[in-house]
Protein backbone atom coordinates (compact mmCIF):
# COMPACT_ATOMS: atom_id res chain seq x y z
CA UNK A 1 0.00 0.00 0.00
CA UNK A 2 1.43 3.49 -1.16
CA UNK A 3 2.49 5.06 2.01
CA UNK A 4 3.81 8.49 0.66
CA UNK A 5 0.75 10.37 2.22
CA UNK A 6 1.74 14.47 2.19
CA UNK A 7 3.04 15.01 5.42
CA UNK A 8 0.77 17.30 7.03
CA UNK A 9 -1.97 17.19 4.58
CA UNK A 10 -3.68 14.81 5.27
CA UNK A 11 -6.64 14.34 7.76
CA UNK A 12 -9.66 12.19 8.59
CA UNK A 13 -12.76 13.24 7.63
CA UNK A 14 -15.21 13.08 10.33
CA UNK A 15 -18.96 13.48 8.99
CA UNK A 16 -19.94 13.70 5.60
CA UNK A 17 -22.88 13.84 3.70
CA UNK A 18 -23.09 11.71 0.05
CA UNK A 19 -25.47 12.34 -2.33
CA UNK A 20 -25.85 9.22 -4.96
CA UNK A 21 -23.21 10.10 -7.15
CA UNK A 22 -20.28 9.88 -6.10
CA UNK A 23 -20.96 6.79 -4.22
CA UNK A 24 -21.86 4.86 -7.56
CA UNK A 25 -19.12 6.16 -9.65
CA UNK A 26 -16.63 5.63 -6.58
CA UNK A 27 -17.97 2.11 -6.44
CA UNK A 28 -18.41 1.94 -10.84
CA UNK A 29 -14.71 2.74 -10.42
CA UNK A 30 -13.83 0.08 -7.82
CA UNK A 31 -12.84 2.71 -5.49
CA UNK A 32 -15.51 2.64 -2.74
CA UNK A 33 -12.83 2.30 0.35
CA UNK A 34 -11.48 5.62 -0.28
CA UNK A 35 -14.55 6.86 1.93
CA UNK A 36 -13.55 4.32 4.35
CA UNK A 37 -11.25 6.32 6.71
CA UNK A 38 -14.36 8.63 6.86
CA UNK A 39 -16.12 8.00 10.60
CA UNK A 40 -19.55 9.11 9.79
CA UNK A 41 -21.82 8.88 6.11
CA UNK A 42 -25.47 10.44 6.00
CA UNK A 43 -27.03 9.05 3.57
CA UNK A 44 -30.86 10.43 2.64
CA UNK A 45 -33.42 7.41 2.15
CA UNK A 46 -33.96 8.91 -0.85
CA UNK A 47 -29.97 8.33 -1.54
CA UNK A 48 -30.26 4.88 -0.36
CA UNK A 49 -32.11 3.53 -2.42
CA UNK A 50 -31.09 5.29 -5.76
CA UNK A 51 -27.79 3.81 -4.46
CA UNK A 52 -29.21 -0.06 -4.44
CA UNK A 53 -31.58 0.93 -7.54
CA UNK A 54 -28.27 1.66 -9.78
CA UNK A 55 -25.78 -0.85 -7.84
CA UNK A 56 -27.16 -2.90 -5.68
CA UNK A 57 -23.92 -4.89 -4.02
CA UNK A 58 -22.52 -1.69 -3.56
CA UNK A 59 -23.57 -0.79 -0.10
CA UNK A 60 -24.03 -4.44 1.26
CA UNK A 61 -21.03 -5.19 0.14
CA UNK A 62 -19.15 -1.79 1.94
CA UNK A 63 -17.56 -1.39 4.51
CA UNK A 64 -18.44 1.52 5.22
CA UNK A 65 -19.69 3.69 7.97
CA UNK A 66 -22.53 4.61 6.47
CA UNK A 67 -25.71 6.08 8.54
CA UNK A 68 -28.70 5.69 6.60
CA UNK A 69 -31.10 8.97 7.65
CA UNK A 70 -35.13 9.58 7.26
CA UNK A 71 -36.18 11.89 4.44
CA UNK A 72 -36.55 15.25 5.76
CA UNK A 73 -36.95 18.39 3.42
CA UNK A 74 -35.14 21.59 4.06
CA UNK A 75 -36.66 23.51 6.66
CA UNK A 76 -34.73 27.10 6.27
CA UNK A 77 -36.52 29.58 3.45
CA UNK A 78 -33.45 30.15 1.52
CA UNK A 79 -32.24 26.37 0.71
CA UNK A 80 -36.28 25.29 0.48
CA UNK A 81 -36.12 28.57 -2.76
CA UNK A 82 -33.17 26.93 -4.41
CA UNK A 83 -34.14 23.81 -4.20
CA UNK A 84 -37.58 24.39 -6.08
CA UNK A 85 -35.35 27.03 -7.93
CA UNK A 86 -33.06 24.45 -9.20
CA UNK A 87 -34.98 21.87 -9.41
CA UNK A 88 -33.06 19.28 -7.33
CA UNK A 89 -34.46 15.60 -7.43
CA UNK A 90 -35.34 13.74 -4.03
CA UNK A 91 -31.99 12.98 -3.42
CA UNK A 92 -30.27 15.52 -3.56
CA UNK A 93 -33.26 17.82 -1.36
CA UNK A 94 -32.50 14.86 1.34
CA UNK A 95 -29.30 15.20 1.55
CA UNK A 96 -29.40 18.93 1.63
CA UNK A 97 -31.63 18.46 4.39
CA UNK A 98 -29.15 16.66 6.36
CA UNK A 99 -26.45 19.39 5.65
CA UNK A 100 -28.89 21.66 7.22
CA UNK A 101 -28.57 20.08 10.20
CA UNK A 102 -24.88 19.32 9.79
CA UNK A 103 -23.50 22.48 8.19
CA UNK A 104 -19.96 21.53 9.60
CA UNK A 105 -20.36 18.19 7.65
CA UNK A 106 -18.82 17.97 3.61
CA UNK A 107 -21.15 17.67 1.17
CA UNK A 108 -20.43 15.26 -1.80
CA UNK A 109 -22.30 15.23 -4.88
CA UNK A 110 -21.16 15.41 -8.62
CA UNK A 111 -24.72 17.43 -9.25
CA UNK A 112 -23.51 20.84 -10.54
CA UNK A 113 -27.10 22.23 -9.55
CA UNK A 114 -26.96 20.77 -6.33
CA UNK A 115 -23.37 21.60 -5.64
CA UNK A 116 -24.72 25.39 -6.75
CA UNK A 117 -27.03 25.45 -3.88
CA UNK A 118 -24.68 23.46 -1.28
CA UNK A 119 -22.00 26.48 -2.36
CA UNK A 120 -24.92 29.36 -2.07
CA UNK A 121 -25.17 27.97 1.26
CA UNK A 122 -21.63 28.33 2.57
CA UNK A 123 -21.81 24.38 2.83
CA UNK A 124 -18.10 22.29 1.98
CA UNK A 125 -18.65 20.78 -1.46
CA UNK A 126 -16.63 18.16 -3.41
CA UNK A 127 -17.45 15.76 -6.00
CA UNK A 128 -15.67 12.25 -7.01
CA UNK A 129 -13.03 13.55 -8.80
CA UNK A 130 -11.97 15.63 -5.70
CA UNK A 131 -11.98 12.54 -3.69
CA UNK A 132 -9.90 10.29 -6.10
CA UNK A 133 -7.36 13.14 -6.16
CA UNK A 134 -7.15 13.74 -2.67
CA UNK A 135 -6.39 9.52 -2.38
CA UNK A 136 -3.02 10.75 -3.17
CA UNK A 137 -2.83 13.18 -0.49
CA UNK A 138 -3.91 10.76 1.62
CA UNK A 139 -1.76 7.91 1.45
CA UNK A 140 -4.91 5.62 -0.28
CA UNK A 141 -3.45 5.29 -3.61
CA UNK A 142 -0.39 5.81 -5.92
CA UNK A 143 -0.44 8.77 -8.16
CA UNK A 144 0.03 6.25 -10.74
CA UNK A 145 -3.08 4.62 -9.52
CA UNK A 146 -5.41 7.18 -9.44
CA UNK A 147 -4.05 8.53 -12.81
CA UNK A 148 -4.88 5.29 -14.43
CA UNK A 149 -8.65 5.58 -12.42
CA UNK A 150 -8.81 8.82 -14.23
CA UNK A 151 -8.06 7.32 -17.74
CA UNK A 152 -10.76 4.76 -16.96
CA UNK A 153 -13.75 7.07 -16.34
CA UNK A 154 -14.94 7.06 -19.84
CA UNK A 155 -14.91 3.54 -20.02
CA UNK A 156 -15.95 2.11 -16.68
CA UNK A 157 -18.08 5.22 -14.87
CA UNK A 158 -21.33 7.53 -15.68
CA UNK A 159 -19.74 10.66 -14.34
CA UNK A 160 -20.18 13.11 -16.92
CA UNK A 161 -16.85 14.41 -17.55
CA UNK A 162 -16.07 16.07 -21.02
CA UNK A 163 -12.85 15.03 -22.74
CA UNK A 164 -11.22 17.81 -22.92
CA UNK A 165 -11.16 18.71 -18.92
CA UNK A 166 -10.63 15.17 -18.18
CA UNK A 167 -7.36 15.70 -20.27
CA UNK A 168 -6.50 18.46 -18.36
CA UNK A 169 -6.82 16.84 -14.97
CA UNK A 170 -4.49 14.35 -16.48
CA UNK A 171 -2.30 16.58 -17.21
CA UNK A 172 -1.99 19.00 -13.92
CA UNK A 173 -1.66 15.18 -11.91
CA UNK A 174 1.29 13.93 -14.51
CA UNK A 175 3.02 17.30 -13.93
CA UNK A 176 2.56 17.58 -10.33
CA UNK A 177 4.09 13.97 -9.81
CA UNK A 178 6.53 14.59 -12.66
CA UNK A 179 4.89 10.92 -14.02
CA UNK B 1 -38.65 31.01 -31.24
CA UNK B 2 -37.59 28.46 -33.78
CA UNK B 3 -37.82 25.19 -32.43
CA UNK B 4 -36.76 21.57 -33.34
CA UNK B 5 -38.71 18.31 -33.52
CA UNK B 6 -37.45 15.24 -31.07
CA UNK B 7 -38.38 12.16 -29.77
CA UNK B 8 -37.22 11.25 -25.84
CA UNK B 9 -38.20 8.15 -23.75
CA UNK B 10 -39.05 9.62 -20.32
CA UNK B 11 -40.03 7.01 -17.24
CA UNK B 12 -43.95 6.90 -17.53
CA UNK B 13 -44.16 8.36 -13.80
CA UNK B 14 -42.69 11.58 -14.76
CA UNK B 15 -44.92 11.69 -17.97
CA UNK B 16 -48.12 11.35 -15.47
CA UNK B 17 -46.88 13.60 -13.08
CA UNK B 18 -46.10 16.10 -16.00
CA UNK B 19 -49.89 14.87 -17.46
CA UNK B 20 -51.34 16.10 -13.88
CA UNK B 21 -50.15 19.23 -14.27
CA UNK B 22 -51.56 20.01 -17.91
CA UNK B 23 -54.87 18.73 -16.53
CA UNK B 24 -54.80 21.25 -13.96
CA UNK B 25 -53.81 24.09 -15.96
CA UNK B 26 -50.67 24.97 -14.74
CA UNK B 27 -48.94 24.68 -18.14
CA UNK B 28 -50.46 24.31 -22.18
CA UNK B 29 -49.31 20.72 -22.60
CA UNK B 30 -46.40 18.10 -21.81
CA UNK B 31 -44.37 19.87 -24.15
CA UNK B 32 -44.47 22.89 -22.14
CA UNK B 33 -43.34 21.32 -19.19
CA UNK B 34 -40.33 19.61 -20.45
CA UNK B 35 -39.08 22.65 -22.77
CA UNK B 36 -39.12 24.50 -19.20
CA UNK B 37 -37.79 21.23 -17.42
CA UNK B 38 -34.47 21.60 -20.17
CA UNK B 39 -34.60 24.95 -19.65
CA UNK B 40 -33.52 25.10 -15.80
CA UNK B 41 -31.52 22.17 -16.24
CA UNK B 42 -29.05 24.02 -18.88
CA UNK B 43 -29.02 27.07 -16.70
CA UNK B 44 -27.62 25.32 -13.64
CA UNK B 45 -25.79 23.03 -15.88
CA UNK B 46 -23.80 25.26 -17.85
CA UNK B 47 -20.04 24.03 -19.07
CA UNK B 48 -18.04 26.77 -17.57
CA UNK B 49 -19.23 26.00 -14.06
CA UNK B 50 -19.19 21.93 -14.33
CA UNK B 51 -15.15 22.67 -15.31
CA UNK B 52 -14.78 25.23 -12.47
CA UNK B 53 -15.87 22.33 -10.07
CA UNK B 54 -13.64 19.87 -11.58
CA UNK B 55 -10.99 22.04 -11.61
CA UNK B 56 -11.77 23.37 -7.91
CA UNK B 57 -11.63 19.60 -6.86
CA UNK B 58 -8.13 19.41 -8.47
CA UNK B 59 -7.37 21.91 -5.91
CA UNK B 60 -8.93 20.79 -3.08
CA UNK B 61 -7.69 16.85 -4.08
CA UNK B 62 -4.04 18.20 -4.16
CA UNK B 63 -3.85 20.65 -1.42
CA UNK B 64 -7.05 21.36 0.01
CA UNK B 65 -7.68 21.94 3.70
CA UNK B 66 -10.48 19.05 5.34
Amino acid sequence: MWNGALKGMTEKLKRVVCDAGPIIHLDELDCLDLLGEIQEILLAESVWNEINHHRPLALPQSSLSLIRCPQKYPTGEQLCTMCRTFSLDSGEIGALAIMENNPTAVFFTDDTAARLVAEQMRFKVHGTIGILIRSIRQGQRKPEQVLNILKEIPLKSTLHIKSSLLKKVISKIENQFQL
Amino acid sequence: MKTVQTAVEVPEHLYKMAGVLVKEGWFRDEKDIFSEAIRRFLDSHRSELMEKYILDDVEWGLEGND
